[in-house]
């Protein structure tokens, strides 16, 4: 796991408590996305459940005792939706995909990549591309990745093959 | 409408080829997975066997260590498992890209079979012909317009002149080249010793200018 770059607000109490201030609340909203995104960029994690949300030091700030209530995180969540930098999983707004990358962002990274490495015209695994080393996109989530993808499918660089035991892309 | 073609168009992308190649890439993930797993299974084979070892309980550890050799060897089994897959999956693509090259050879042939039978030979003569025709026709009203043409004589005049500026100037470029031999001839070899030792540079060049410029006029 990466050593994550705190900013100086996660040691400042306030900081876990949504302000009224619609500015000031503003401000902080701005600070935990990306406090966010950049936890989940160095722990690869690409999916948040607010009820567990607490258990991680995200959250949860044990040096000075401090947690955001899951009002605040759900608030931080749907700012991340707002930017395209997070989706609910399903209606219950429980499970949320992290997207560190937007799926935009994501798509064109990998059809970068697919280019420079003359992947073009050939299929791969979803596997085959999650545990491609030192990109962007190695050991993001399968479901992310096939979100990515479909992005790249809309825009005509991509067709996803789904079938019940394998899952793989090809590229154009 | 558009639709519906981009549709039909998308289903035929992904070929059987492309769909018997994923299958094989996902059998080598497979496969690669095993080998994790049987992997992390000989570390702590291996970890466990040292214990063993430690605790003075060499039966157990000899029994772990036989199931870690049995483990080692499923491991190279499936190297060369991976190794079948890859060359397979490297042949298929490979024969895709060559039936590719195969396609458009035939299309370059048949695009270059279709030129070639819009040109009908009898035609290009004709067309080549009447071109001359036409030139000449061409040749002729720009000597009419012109009102005088250059007469043979003319001509040789020109050439003549022309020929005396190139001669003029080979003489100019010949006389360089030429002078030190002249010179040599001028005075003989047995003269040159009793040349000077202080400050006789200068005269001589005087010298060998005047020479030069002696044989320039004798040249023209």
């Amino acid at each position: 796991m990466a050593e994550i770059n705190w900013p100086w607000q996660y040691n400042f109490p306030p900081f876990f408590t949504i302000q009224p201030n619609k500015e000031t609340q503003k401000l902080q909203l701005d600070a935990w996305k990306s406090l966010v995104l950049d936890y989940c960029r160095s722990t690869k994690q690409c999916v948040i459940d607010v009820r567990e949300a607490n258990n991680s030091p995200v959250f949860h700030n044990a040096a000075i005792s401090r947690k955001l209530p899951p009002e605040g995180i759900l608030l931080v969540l749907e700012e991340l939706a707002a930017s395209g930098n997070a989706e609910p999983l399903d209606k219950t707004k429980t499970r949320w995909f992290i997207f560190w990358r937007t799926l935009q962002e994501l798509a064109s990274i990998i059809h970068t990549w697919a280019k420079d490495n003359g992947f073009t015209n050939t299929v791969c695994t979803f596997y085959e591309l999650t545990n491609t080393p030192d990109q962007e996109f190695s050991g993001i989530d399968e479901d992310v990745l096939q979100k990515a993808l479909k992005e790249l499918e809309k825009q005509g660089k991509a067709e996803v093959i789904l079938s019940p035991e394998i899952n793989g892309v090809k590229f154009f | 409408m558009g639709g519906l073609f981009s549709k039909s168009k998308k289903v035929s992308r992904v070929t059987e080829q492309d769909r018997a190649v994923l299958q094989m890439k996902s059998q080598r993930d497979k496969v690669k997975q095993y080998q994790k797993q049987i992997a992390r299974k000989l570390e702590t084979e291996r970890r466990i066997a040292k214990e063993l070892v430690a605790a003075g309980k060499k039966d157990r550890a000899l029994l772990i260590l036989r199931k870690k050799r049995l483990a080692e060897q499923l491991l190279s089994k499936t190297d060369g498992q991976l190794e079948t897959i890859e060359t397979l999956i490297q042949d298929v693509e490979f024969a895709q890209v060559e039936a590719k090259v195969f396609d458009v050879l035939k299309e370059g042939n048949e695009a270059l079979k279709k030129v070639n039978d819009s040109m009908n030979i009898d035609e290009i003569e004709k067309i080549m012909d009447e071109t001359k025709e036409a030139a000449e026709k061409q040749e002729e009203i720009q000597r009419l317009i012109s009102g005088e043409s250059f007469s043979d004589t003319d001509m040789e005049a020109i050439e003549k002149e022309f020929n005396d500026l190139v001669g003029e100037r080979d003489g100019e470029q010949n006389r360089e080249t030429e002078i030190p031999q002249n010179i040599k001839e001028d005075e003989p070899a047995p003269e040159l010793p009793e040349v000077p030792t202080d400050e006789p540079v200068q005269k001589d060049v005087a010298v060998k200018e005047n020479k030069k410029q002696k044989i320039a006029i004798e040249a023209s």
